[in-house]
């Protein structure tokens, strides 16, 4: 019963409290691989607290869906929070969804977010909603097979089954299937969660940014939401990534030391991810919108070859 | 008791049919009572239905009539009920809706026609579905398709209606034509037009003619369906008839090709082969994929649903292909399992087009416009009819918690399990098939983030838009029906799970709930698969408290949030709608992406003043190339059309030289039977 409310609070606590850090951690290293000492490891907190303090300027021509959507994102990546194993190998709502439903919830939050752009009238908007659509929909081919694969080795769509198999069964992870499906993923993750060399989260340039102009028009409390909502993106596609593909050193029950232990693996891994999207940010150029298909066509192949080798080799 | 039900409903439709006829002077009180017939006897369809699904046993019953070569029986079983309920269901809403949006055409033209053919056209589905002998079914397949064309050119001033109606009343018969083909090739092994003797005829058949009938069926039963690349009549006629009328074809007309399908590839031909189950699973995915591209590009807000159907059918084929594939491997809970995700799809497509075409009725109706394009800002004036459609587009982006989702999730399911199949191709094919289905559901999500933004958000660009009310209440009703439907389907799921698994347990002999059901912490119970489970409804309990928490926290944060309005910032110039994003800007992305598909053309016009500094006007034309109509369907009609020219010569307008020919054909008719002799 206690673990019913613990690890609820507890994984909320971890993906809403760390997902800042990740940003502001990726930001520091990127910082520092250019030389510059760069804003605090802590700044993204500092940005969420004062855009919550503000008041909000919405647009006369915006509906209810524009004040509806920062809470539809940001309610939607708190059930992800909830689906997907943090500390622990046992999921909090492992009775209501799986992988799937992940996906799809992930996809709740952006049709939001895409209609809103669209809602003030202003064309960034919908030049940005636009954009974010296609990519987003040239990386679900992949992303689906890539985590169907992953489902057929590990024989359930519940992440939290699929990270006890894979721990239960290292010899798994040697599987070619498994690394080729994790190479698809990671470059899906890189998209979804719109890292160079996809979209480049720091301009502000109407004809670079992606996810940026989708959400131009969104201020104060709004922007806290939608800025918060797409750090835990990234935190959770990032979860997803390594406790899938390194189970190691996981919680399976809730013992007080196994938390502990976890957490700090957790912080390691995600921190190990962490650095090498900020390398890969630092050593590539945004590549050009037309180009990205042939990226995610790339992810995709691999997931076609993941799945052909699990049929071959099993 | 049931038998009963069900012919009170035929008898109230044909009375509903008459009495629209009756009525010259106040037409529109013979609508009303056509419609309030049709309605009863949706209701007692609908009985019909729950009656034979709760618990009734197949009933069978024959209309007597003197010196009738044929007989014309009929059998309600559990499959049929199950798409008398869907008829019935979107039989009942769109009649309610017709009420409604008959008020178009009050004064302006005869809508005793609208009465007569729309209550024939639901009897004519109701009897598709349970007839039980092979002319029965032919005559009455012949008269739904006739009296749906003539509501497709129900606007018949318009020559675009004319042309939609002749593609579609010729593809119709040409799908026709192969049915009765099948039928007859199947007849010849049983002597007999009857269902029950062709019923399980299939092991008697050689299998070279049992594939000739595969095929015949797939195209014949396929055109009606509107699968890739037979679909071309739909994108035409949805737009060309009345908003009601495409609630019920989109919504379950097409249905009944589905129907046929299940009869023929479920009761007629087994054993099947694993390939037919292939090809099924094949053409599903490539109608998918196609379907949705293309209402991508459509702009014409009808077009783009009849293109959603496409998809629709597509993901509804999926699953009954997979079913007939672990069906010949003998895997028959897999097999019903793969079903229940096909025939859940269907129900919740047949609902949620019906409400967006029931939306798109709304928005012509308040503005005579169907190009999207021209829309905009209706949220702030159709502001009961925005949310209806949003519910319907998110329902068929597939997004959780609605149904769409759920059937989608059951059939990604069911294609996991596809790993049980020994086959390695099929094994592969299912999985690509799973990306194929999340490929689309991104498109379609896109699709319809397009229609509704441009449609319903920013500031209206045209006058018409700009001045758009609300539309009567019983178009809100029912719309406001369906669009509840959709959201009980999502959250509750496993009712119609279990109602659907009563038809496979009669069709395919087996009752798997136990094995898909399983309690959840409410003591409900919950979807469970062998390889997780699924209980949207706690999903959506849990997503509501955290909203209530994060609304708490965010209010004890700040209690004196104020928004302030301010205009758009749109560099200094005051907001204009023409500074929008349009729908062709919004799906450009895609247009330059998959150009070998679509082979875009555009072209530029400028016209500049006198000093060449200034412009004057710009005109631009951009489109795609309809591949398939200039590839597939103009070499085909140029070809019958050469072959006609070259016979004319026959036709010579003479009587007697007719005569003579039906001479001829009598004499060498007698000659060719006495030499077999």
């Amino acid at each position: 019963m206690v673990s019913n409310i613990v690890l609820p609070i507890l994984q909320i606590v971890v993906i809403i409290g760390l997902s800042p850090l990740v940003k502001g951690f990726i930001n520091k290293i990127e910082a520092r691989l250019q030389c510059r000492r760069g804003a605090s490891l802590f700044q993204p907190y500092y940005n969420l607290i004062k855009l919550l303090r503000k008041d909000a300027v919405v647009s006369e021509t915006a509906s209810w869906i524009f004040t509806a959507t920062p809470y539809v994102t940001f309610v939607s990546a708190l059930i992800i929070a909830l689906l997907v194993p943090v500390l622990s190998s046992q999921v909090p709502l492992n009775f209501t969804g799986d992988v799937i439903l992940i996906i799809y919830s992930f996809a709740l939050g952006r049709f939001f977010l895409a209609l809103s752009s669209l809602d003030t009238g202003s064309a960034f908007g919908g030049m940005g909603g636009s954009r974010e659509m296609t990519v987003s929909s040239m990386a679900e081919p992949a992303m689906m097979l890539s985590i169907l694969t992953i489902s057929l080795t590990a024989g359930s769509t519940n992440l939290s089954d699929i990270t006890n198999t894979l721990l239960n069964n290292s010899i798994l992870l040697m599987n070619p299937s498994l690394s080729l499906a994790f190479a698809a993923l990671a470059i899906v993750i890189i998209a979804e969660a719109g890292r160079i060399p996809v979209d480049n989260p720091f301009t502000h340039l109407e004809l670079t940014m992606i996810h940026e102009g989708m959400i131009l028009e969104f201020s104060g409390r709004y922007l806290a939401l939608i800025e918060w909502a797409s750090s835990m993106k990234l935190l959770l596609l990032l979860t997803i990534l390594v406790n899938t593909s390194l189970p190691w050193g996981i919680a399976r029950g809730l013992t007080f030391s196994g938390l502990v232990i976890s957490f700090g693996l957790y912080l390691a891994k995600i921190g190990f991810f962490a650095f090498l999207i900020a390398i890969l940010e630092s050593s590539f150029a945004k590549l050009r919108l037309f180009r990205v298909p042939n990226l995610l066509g790339t992810s995709f192949i691999l997931a076609i070859l993941a799945i052909i080798s699990f049929y071959v080799v099993s | 008791m049931t038998e009963q039900l069900f012919i009170l409903s035929i008898i109230l439709y044909l009375v509903g049919a008459l009495f629209a006829l009756c009525f010259f002077r106040w037409q529109m009180a013979g609508n009303y009572i056509s419609f309030i017939c049709a309605t009863i006897a949706s209701c007692f369809g609908i009985a019909t239905a729950v009656t034979m699904l709760s618990n009734g046993s197949s009933i069978r019953f024959n209309f007597l009539i003197y010196h009738a070569i044929i007989k014309y029986d009929f059998l309600i079983d559990h499959l049929s009920s199950y798409f008398i309920l869907a008829i019935s269901v979107i039989g009942f809403i769109a009649t309610i809706y017709s009420l409604g949006y008959t008020k178009l055409y009050v004064n302006k033209r005869d809508t005793r026609f609208l009465g007569f053919t729309y209550n024939l056209f639901l009897l004519s589905m109701l009897l598709v579905v349970t007839a039980n002998n092979a002319l029965v079914f032919m005559i009455v397949w012949e008269l739904m398709t006739v009296v749906s064309f003539f509501l497709v050119i129900f606007e018949h001033e318009n020559p675009a209606c004319i042309k939609a109606g002749i593609v579609y009343i010729v593809m119709a018969h040409i799908g026709a034509a192969l049915l009765a083909v099948a039928f007859f090739i199947l007849t010849t092994y049983t002597g007999s037009f009857s269902f029950d003797d062709i019923r399980f005829v299939g092991a008697n058949v050689p299998t070279i003619y049992k594939n000739i009938v595969f095929f015949l069926i797939i195209i014949g039963f396929g055109i009606k369906a509107g699968i890739f690349p037979l679909h071309l009549w739909l994108p035409m006629a949805h737009p060309a008839a009345p908003s009601n009328v495409s609630m019920v074809m989109s919504g379950v007309m097409i249905k009944t090709a589905i129907y046929g399908f299940i009869r023929f590839y479920f009761e007629f031909l087994p054993p099947c082969p694993p390939w037919w189950g292939f090809t099924v699973l094949v053409i599903g995915s490539i109608s998918t994929l196609l379907g949705v591209m293309y209402a991508l590009m459509e702009h014409d807000l009808k077009r783009l649903l009849a293109y959603h159907s496409v998809e629709n059918i597509g993901i509804i084929l999926i699953g009954i292909g997979l079913s007939m594939a672990f069906k010949s491997y003998n895997l028959i809970t897999l097999s019903s399992f793969a079903m229940i995700a096909g025939l859940y799809h269907l129900i919740n497509h047949a609902v949620f087009k019906c409400l967006l075409f029931g939306c798109a009725g709304n928005i012509y109706y308040a503005t005579h416009i169907k190009n999207i394009e021209e829309l905009g800002g209706l949220i702030k004036r159709l502001y009961i009819t925005a949310p209806l459609f949003l519910v319907g587009a998110l329902s068929i982006s597939t997004i959780p918690p609605l149904n769409g989702f759920i059937s989608e999730w059951l059939l990604f399911q069911s294609l996991l399990n596809g790993f049980n199949i020994p086959s390695v191709i099929i094994k592969v094919t299912t999985v690509i098939c799973g990306a194929v289905v999340a490929l689309s559901g991104a498109l379609a999500a896109t699709c319809f983030i397009k229609a509704f933004g441009i449609s319903f958000l920013a500031l209206p660009r045209s006058e018409h838009a700009q001045k758009a009310k609300e539309v009567p209440l019983t178009m809100l009703i029912s719309t406001g029906v369906l669009a509840v439907m959709c959201i009980f389907m999502g959250l509750f799921p496993v009712k119609i799970m279990m109602t659907i698994n009563h038809v496979n347990t009669h069709l395919l002999g087996t009752d798997i709930m136990g094995a898909i059901t399983s309690y959840d912490w409410l003591q409900t119970r919950s979807i469970h698969t062998n390889f997780t489970e699924l209980s949207p409804k706690s999903a959506t309990v849990f997503g509501l408290i955290l909203f209530g928490i994060t609304f708490g926290v965010l209010t004890m944060i700040r209690p004196g949030f104020t928004k302030k309005i301010y205009e758009t910032w749109t560099c200094g110039i005051s907001p204009e709608s023409r500074l929008e994003y349009t729908a062709t800007a919004f799906t450009k992305p895609f247009r330059i992406i998959f150009s070998n598909l679509y082979r875009p053309r555009r072209e530029i016009n400028t016209i500049y003043s006198v000093p060449k500094y200034f412009v004057k006007s710009i005109t631009y034309i951009g489109e795609i190339t309809p591949i398939f109509e200039n590839y597939f369907y103009t070499p085909i009609s140029r070809y019958v059309l050469n072959i006609s020219n070259r016979v004319r010569w026959v036709h010579t307008g003479s009587i007697h030289i007719y005569l003579a020919y039906i001479f001829v054909t009598l004499l060498i008719s007698i000659l060719v039977v006495i030499i077999l002799d």
